[in-house]
């Protein structure tokens, strides 16, 4: 089990950051992920990892309005 | 089709008479940063930088069209018209497109040929492509 | 559109001169004239007035313009549609340069026909550049003409002619394009025209807009772009003004003669490179504008769909930014002002009407924003891109507001899905979810101030009061799923589940727009401000800060539509603290003066505080007045409710501590309601600290004071309410 912005999220093994976003339907452009606090840059969310009982923090800026 | 400085950088010797031709004859200064054509010399390489007339981003982005393509196929900017945003110095994928701070307008190479005659090496030419 | 079809000479010929006033022109220093334009319709008046140090200094320009005229000249008494009301327009120091993107607004205020209180309304086009460069850093028009007039501000000759047009068209996409042809002395000059003008929906409405014109040299048509809140065309109209005009033909980097040209630029290239670097990547504003939400919100259950009770549909696709992006015309420089890379303002050339008097045309439609796509599309159960285009340009050409077009067309048909509302009552229109043809036709009845059109016309707040007074409809019901605060009709997105946006909606002061805050995904996605006082900060900063926008002139979007690639590792991302700093830089390129991120909330402060004393003159601004209707807070009905209910249901266990099993569906609603509202009130107590403000909603003498806004006549209204 992972946290995603404060909620429990299942986790499996090889889990990536683009996975999350796509189990989480973060569709949004804007985003400000974090593991364990350490930012992960747009270009890696493929590549990146996430480790079982990590803290991830997908923030999301604002747009529009 | 385009009417378009050529330039030659095996033949560039980097001496500059380019630019203080360019900067001379439209700012009545020698000032390398007010010369369209540019060239930098990095460590062996010698970069040359002149518009080549031929994508035309600028001519898209002009809110005001003030940049049209002249019937030789060369990029005029009419400076009565331009209203000094810098949308096309930003738009310009090989920074052909000069702003100097302070300036009121943007400048670029219409391929009048002025530095070509002073070119000592022939590395700058003028060349009309069909 | 050309100017083919108008007979210039033969309106021109039927104008009678009113009155004319000649001033000196003068250059403007460091983005200010320090002098404002008065105009009475009724009595022919013209004259310019000085700005004092202290409004300068105070009210910095723009909204804070706007609104010491406007306080100066209305009495606690005045309505909407007395003469003394006025609809004052101004830019501020930094708007009308050419270089940084989203420079060129206009901020608009007035009574509002339908809150009573201030409205203001933030709007694109070349009319408050022009207006400033003219000589003016602000329009103040008064008054009540007896017949239709024409207001000409000539920049370049330094008159100002007020004239009877008894000619000319009312709705705008003909007059403006009859202002250009009539004021332009050739095709190149067309550019340098800007009008203000309504429409025949505005006569006949509450929720009238003004549309403010910018010719597009490509198109070779005056486009238009709205003031579109709180019924400001209808006060336009009601005084008698057809349109106000501007000509000033030599916009160049010299026209607001900033400080620091230098600085201005760089600046300014620095945030052209990084839209044409990033936006494709990131919210693609270059190829559809703002509809590119429409998705997105789709997509966080946050797009209103019928009337609000949900925040998506299956059917959304149909309207969404692919959708129109098939129909909008690419790769041209759609800025609303010069300068603007983040050209957002998207349009659909050789659109043919299917309805109305401009049946069979073809048309350049404006849009359609997000805000238009889901008011007049989802949020009616209209799916359909045509339609909504359609609706969005008679909306605008007849001066109607979108928003509260949709939002009151939402609220009639869940009357007519709750048996309020009949085709009798209608005049025979079914006005069902979805059924595009007949929002249409009700549009129209609208614009002709026809039957049923008069009511829905009345906005949500006085459509309440109509269907219970004669329809018998339960007042209970109508105030729970009507969505308006204060008077005005709510913008597009659901706040059920972001508690900071209901108070960002509702303790807005000039009513629901999200303009002061839109905090829905920092609350509700990120979990980020999970305490009421992390709200209550919230809810501080961003309507400070995006207060001063409307001060300076400037557009919101470039703040933060587009972030810099390394916006990620910064401090506070949601800020974009490279782009406030962006601002700091370019005010002090403009006027000369230092500016830090403190200095900036306090300008706005002064601004804001003295807006919300001026609502309580008007008799709101109190706490009572920031209440939301139910449908903005929780599920209303057992429909709504059970579409959600494993989320509700999940709420009342872990958040309220109720065990819903065995709970009937009315039960278990009552049972989150309670705790909703409780927690709204909350906030509200939170909000109100934090702002320097009573219980009850009401600036303190020492909020006044720290802000320097003590001047006796503000202090008389809030002293007698401490």
């Amino acid at each position: 089990m992972i946290t995603v912005n404060g909620s429990p999220h299942p986790w499996h093994d090889g889990m990536t950051v683009r996975k999350i976003l796509e189990e989480k339907r973060y569709t949004f452009p804007l985003l400000v992920v974090r593991i364990d606090g350490r930012l992960v840059p747009r270009s890696d969310y493929g590549e990146t990892t996430v480790p079982d009982g990590a803290d991830v923090d997908v923030m999301h800026l604002m747009s529009g309005g | 089709m385009p009417k378009r400085l050529s330039c030659d950088n095996s033949k560039c010797i980097a001496c500059g008479a380019c630019m203080t031709a360019c900067s001379t004859l439209f700012f009545k200064v020698d000032d390398p940063k007010r010369s369209c054509i540019r060239i930098e010399q990095n460590g062996p390489e010698i970069d040359m930088s002149v518009c080549n007339q031929t994508c035309r981003l600028c001519v898209a982005e002009c809110p005001v069209k003030a940049l049209t393509v002249s019937p030789q196929g060369v990029v005029m900017l009419d400076r009565k018209l331009c209203v000094g945003c810098l949308a096309c110095v930003a738009v310009c994928p090989t920074g052909a497109m000069r702003h100097y701070p302070g300036l009121a307008n943007p400048f670029k190479c219409i391929a009048c040929g002025a530095c070509a005659r002073k070119c000592p090496t022939g590395a700058i030419g003028i060349v009309v492509e069909e | 559109m050309t100017d083919t079809g108008f007979d210039v000479a033969g309106l021109k010929a039927s104008h009678r001169p009113v009155s004319e006033f000649r001033y000196e022109k003068r250059p403007v220093v460091a983005g200010y004239n320090d002098r404002t334009l008065y105009v009475n319709v009724g009595d022919g008046r013209i004259a310019e007035k000085p700005v004092s140090a202290d409004t300068r200094a105070k009210f910095t320009g723009g909204k804070g313009y706007g609104l010491k005229l406007l306080w100066d000249a209305v009495t606690p008494a005045t309505k909407w549609n007395d003469p003394e009301n006025e609809v004052n327009i101004a830019t501020g120091p930094v708007g009308g340069n050419t270089n940084y993107p989203g420079s060129g607004k206009s901020i608009v205020v007035s009574i509002s026909p339908t809150t009573g209180i201030p409205i203001d309304c933030n709007v694109g086009g070349y009319f408050g550049p022009f207006l400033k460069f003219s000589g003016f850093d602000a329009l103040e028009l008064q008054g009540r003409a007896e017949r239709d007039v024409i207001v000409y501000i000539d920049g370049d000759e330094g008159v100002v002619k007020i004239f009877e047009a008894p000619g000319e068209a009312v709705d705008s996409h003909v007059l403006a394009e009859q202002m250009v042809a009539m004021f332009a002395r050739d095709e190149n000059d067309r550019q340098h025209i800007s009008s203000v003008s309504a429409g025949s929906g505005a006569e006949n409405s509450l929720i009238g807009c003004l549309n403010f014109s910018f010719y597009d040299k490509r198109r070779k048509v005056a486009r238009l772009k709205q003031a579109g809140r709180g019924g400001i065309g209808t006060v336009f109209r009601d005084k008698k003004i057809k349109a106000v005009v501007v000509k000033y033909s030599s916009l160049d980097v010299t026209s607001n003669n900033p400080a620091d040209l230098a600085k201005l630029q760089e600046t300014g290239l620095k945030l052209h490179r990084e839209i044409i670097e990033l936006d494709d990547q990131q919210c693609r504003m270059r190829e559809i504008g703002t509809a590119h939400l429409t998705e997105i919100m789709n997509e966080y259950d946050l797009l209103p769909t019928c009337n609000y009770k949900f925040g998506s549909s299956p059917d959304a696709e149909g309207i969404n930014s692919h959708a129109f992006s098939a129909i909008v015309t690419h790769g041209l420089p759609d800025g609303c002002w010069y300068g603007c890379t983040m050209a957002c303002a998207k349009a659909a050339d050789g659109f043919e009407l299917a309805t109305g008097p401009y049946k069979g045309h073809k048309v350049t439609v404006d849009g359609p924003e997000y805000e238009t796509v889901a008011g007049c599309g989802a949020n009616i159960g209209v799916f359909d891109p045509r339609v909504v285009l359609e609706l969005n340009f008679y909306c605008d050409t007849y001066g109607i507001d979108t928003i509260s077009f949709g939002t009151s067309t939402a609220f009639i048909m869940e009357c007519w899905e709750n048996g309020i509302l009949d085709s009798d009552r209608t005049g025979g229109l079914e006005i069902t979810w979805g059924n595009g043809p007949a929002a249409l036709e009700l549009l129209h009845r609208i614009g002709r101030g026809e039957g049923f059109g008069l009511v829905a016309g009345l906005g949500v707040r006085r459509m309440k009061a109509y269907f219970a007074e004669h329809y018998g409809a339960d007042p209970k019901f109508l105030q729970d799923i009507g969505c308006e605060c204060k008077g005005l009709e709510y913008s597009q997105y659901v706040s059920k589940e972001s508690l900071a946006q209901q108070g960002g909606y509702s303790m807005a002061l000039k009513g629901p727009q999200h303009d002061e805050a839109w905090l829905i995904f920092m609350d509700m996605v990120n979990n980020r401000i999970p305490t009421f006082e992390d709200k209550a900060e919230a809810l501080y900063y961003f309507p400070m800060f995006r207060t001063w926008f409307g001060l300076q002139g400037l557009c919101k979007l470039p703040w933060n539509d587009i972030e810099p690639a390394d916006n990620a590792s910064t401090d506070e991302p949601a800020k974009v603290p490279e782009h406030v700093d962006n601002y700091l830089a370019i005010y002090k390129a403009v006027t000369g003066n230092d500016l830090d991120r403190e200095g900036l909330i306090r300008q706005s402060a002064r601004v804001y505080n003295f807006q919300k004393v001026f609502c309580i003159r008007m008799g709101k601004g109190r706490r009572i007045d920031d209440l939301p209707p139910y449908r903005m807070v929780g599920p209303v009905t057992v429909e709504e409710y059970e579409s959600r209910a494993d989320r509700y249901d999940k709420q009342l266990r872990e958040q309220v501590g109720v065990d819903p099993s065995g709970m009937d569906t009315p039960a278990k609603i009552a049972a989150l309601r309670a705790y909703r509202e409780d927690r709204y009130e909350k906030l509200q107590d939170a909000v109100y600290k934090r702002k320097g403000w009573t219980r009850e909603g009401i600036p303190t003498i020492e909020t006044l004071q720290d802000l320097g806004i003590d001047y006796p006549e503000v202090v008389e209204v809030v002293k007698p309410l401490l």
